[in-house]
């Protein structure tokens, strides 16, 4: 068992050396993408100038910048836990390279895993740059539990993984054209209160919020980083992420066993 | 020591047990529902079966599309076969994938399969992490890798910098990093310089017959070198397998006749024609160069050479030298293909 699992976190550090390795060979990529969240946060400071005098009804945008930021925060950490796990197959598949890695005794599902775990580091620098310009730059605090808003945020990711399992399903067995990438990535945005509260959607629109993960996941982070609720407050959300997660992770595992050995049978693995 | 000649234990280290491939239409069963023309599946392998014994250099021969790199690609446990086995080390590459992916170590030519951004050193070292090396140990087996392979000037150079001829050994030495007992080699020798090639194909016998032996399959065009380093061979066309055997057994079984060219003086041509026209059927006499050149085909260990030879013997002749022609690898593979296009 720890043999197992040193081999684990042994393959998980070659993916992450691997893809730091290849990202510091892209140097101006990396410097700008932190120039581009500085940015962004910045021009959200301005927009919510416009509303600082004027008060609101909804409890969690009555600092609309800390309530952006954590948005965006939050969302960048929820696409990457969606997206990152079909883009490891996708790129090693595009790259080439996925023939090469897979010849390694590693199984499907670890290759999967360990290689978006540089994704999942990068995620958490660039979140944490959103809360930190914030900070320094425009005096946004935050309160309540870290460690309460940390297991939001871990749980609502793994849900988004377990889809992300489906979509790296796809990905294997159709290539392109994931239907799941399209509903969440753009849904997300729009449905979950990134930028503007929920409850403005009104009952048509609100219903499909009220489908997605990501608004119980950033409700739930708002409410105990920006109103300082504690976990009595916040059970319900987190309730509904666990009965999504009790779901979605058998399904999505049973549905990826199936794609891999598809795909090896149609010998379209490292096809794309 | 050629591999051919090689002494050893020959316990099957790849068993390879009735393998068909058919690759199934992707949707097939939305297509038909929907009333879509389809394309019949491709059937890439009928019924394959071959052991590979340990320590062999075992060739896999066959035109494009035979079904050399699906079988290779099974072997790797990167497909699976729509029926039959195949087994390495004990290990089933279907049940036991991984494990037989611990015992074999794949170098192909394509150039796509490293990080082009990457350095020599730094891909080894994140495939040695894969295969489950330390860093100490990683960081000492590239070292190793990289003498054995002439890479040692190369490792801070990226992947993409680098000739074609320098991928292929980047390819081979990322396949032994792991020191597996069964290598599989995609046409290993393709991109090198004929020097290079040489060198490459002495590290591959020494590999075969080092301590422990690598067993080593190879697919190749060259036959050439197929018949230089492998101790046995088959051939592939269509999915089937047509022969299996060293490169003699294989040319014996194919054609019993050869070709014999004996090159004499001491005798005349006209004398010549006379003793032997009226007892041998088919013999062409040329003089060339004041000898005379006798050409005869015989089957196999028939009397008709030693008679022959006694004729011209007693009649004054004496041998300059003997040739003789058997069938190469190449008719041997042409022949197949005529076959089984008369096969239909």
């Amino acid at each position: 068992m720890i043999h197992a699992l040193t081999l684990l976190l042994l393959r998980v550090r070659a993916f992450v050396a691997r893809d730091f390795q290849l990202a510091i060979s892209y140097r101006f990529e990396f410097f700008l993408r932190i120039l581009t969240i500085l940015l962004v946060v910045t021009t959200f400071y301005f927009i919510s100038q416009i509303f600082a005098e004027s008060g609101t009804q909804f409890s969690q945008w009555r600092d609309p910048l800390a309530a952006w930021i954590t948005g965006l925060a939050v969302l960048n950490y929820f696409m990457t836990g969606f997206s990152s796990l079909a883009n490891a197959i996708r790129s090693e598949q595009m790259q080439g390279t996925l023939e090469s890695v897979l010849l390694s005794p590693v199984s499907v599902p670890t290759v999967v895993i360990a290689s978006s775990a540089w994704d999942f580091v990068l995620a958490t620098f660039h979140s944490s740059l959103y809360f930190f310009f914030g900070w320094l730059f425009f005096g946004v605090h935050f309160r309540g539990s870290f460690a309460l808003a940390l297991l939001f945020l871990v749980i609502t990711t793994l849900v988004l993984a377990c889809l992300g399992i489906l979509s790296a399903s796809f990905a294997m067995v159709f290539k392109r054209g994931d239907p799941f990438a399209i509903l969440l990535g753009t849904g997300s945005a729009l449905f979950s209160g990134v930028f503007f509260p929920t409850q403005l959607l009104g009952s048509g629109f609100g219903a499909v919020s009220r489908v997605l993960p990501t608004t119980y996941g950033l409700d739930g982070i708002r409410r105990v980083l920006i109103e300082g609720q504690g976990l009595s407050e916040v059970r319900d959300p987190l309730m509904i992420l666990f009965i999504y997660l009790a779901v979605l992770l058998p399904f999505s595992l049973w549905v990826f066993a199936r794609a891999v050995r598809r795909a090896k049978r149609e010998g379209s693995l490292i096809q794309y | 020591m050629k591999a051919s000649q090689r002494p050893g234990p020959r316990e099957p280290i790849i068993k390879i047990d009735r393998i068909s491939k058919t690759f199934p239409i992707p949707l097939w069963r939305l297509k038909q529902f929907l009333r879509r023309p389809t394309k019949p599946p491709v059937q890439a392998l009928r019924e394959v079966s071959f052991d590979v014994h340990t320590g062999e250099i075992f060739g896999l021969i066959g035109r494009n599309g035979a079904g050399k790199t699906t079988l290779t690609k099974i072997i790797a446990t990167l497909v699976q076969p729509t029926s039959g086995t195949a087994v390495v080390k004990g290990f089933d590459s279907v049940n036991d994938d991984e494990k037989v992916r611990a015992q074999v170590g794949l170098a192909t030519a394509e150039e796509r399969s490293f990080y082009w951004r990457l350095t020599v050193e730094q891909n080894l070292m994140f495939f040695a992490r894969l295969y489950g090396l330390n860093d100490r140990l990683a960081r000492r087996r590239i070292i190793e890798l990289v003498e054995q392979f002439e890479l040692k000037e190369l490792v801070s150079r990226r992947f993409g910098e680098l000739s074609t001829g320098n991928k292929q050994r980047m390819a081979f030495a990322r396949a032994m990093l792991a020191k597996p007992p069964v290598l599989l080699l995609d046409e290993p020798t393709r991109s090198l310089d004929p020097l290079a090639a040489a060198r490459m194909r002495a590290l591959i016998n020494s590999l075969a017959g080092g301590d422990p032996s690598v067993t080593i399959l190879l697919t190749s065009h060259n036959l050439s070198e197929v018949e230089e380093l492998c101790s046995r061979i088959a051939i592939i066309s269509r999915g089937q397998i047509r022969a299996v055997g060293t490169s003699k057994e294989i040319r014996r079984e194919h054609r019993q006749s050869e070709r014999v060219m004996l090159t004499i003086d001491g005798i005349s041509l006209e004398r010549a024609e006379q003793s032997l026209s009226s007892t041998f059927d088919e013999v062409e006499i040329e003089e060339q160069d004041q000898t005379l050149v006798v050409s005869f085909t015989r089957e196999t260990n028939d009397e008709r050479f030693d008679k022959i030879l006694r004729t011209l013997h007693d009649g004054g002749g004496r041998i300059l030298s003997i040739e003789t022609e058997r069938a190469t690898l190449l008719e041997v593979l042409e022949s197949y293909e005529r076959e089984q296009e008369e096969e239909g």
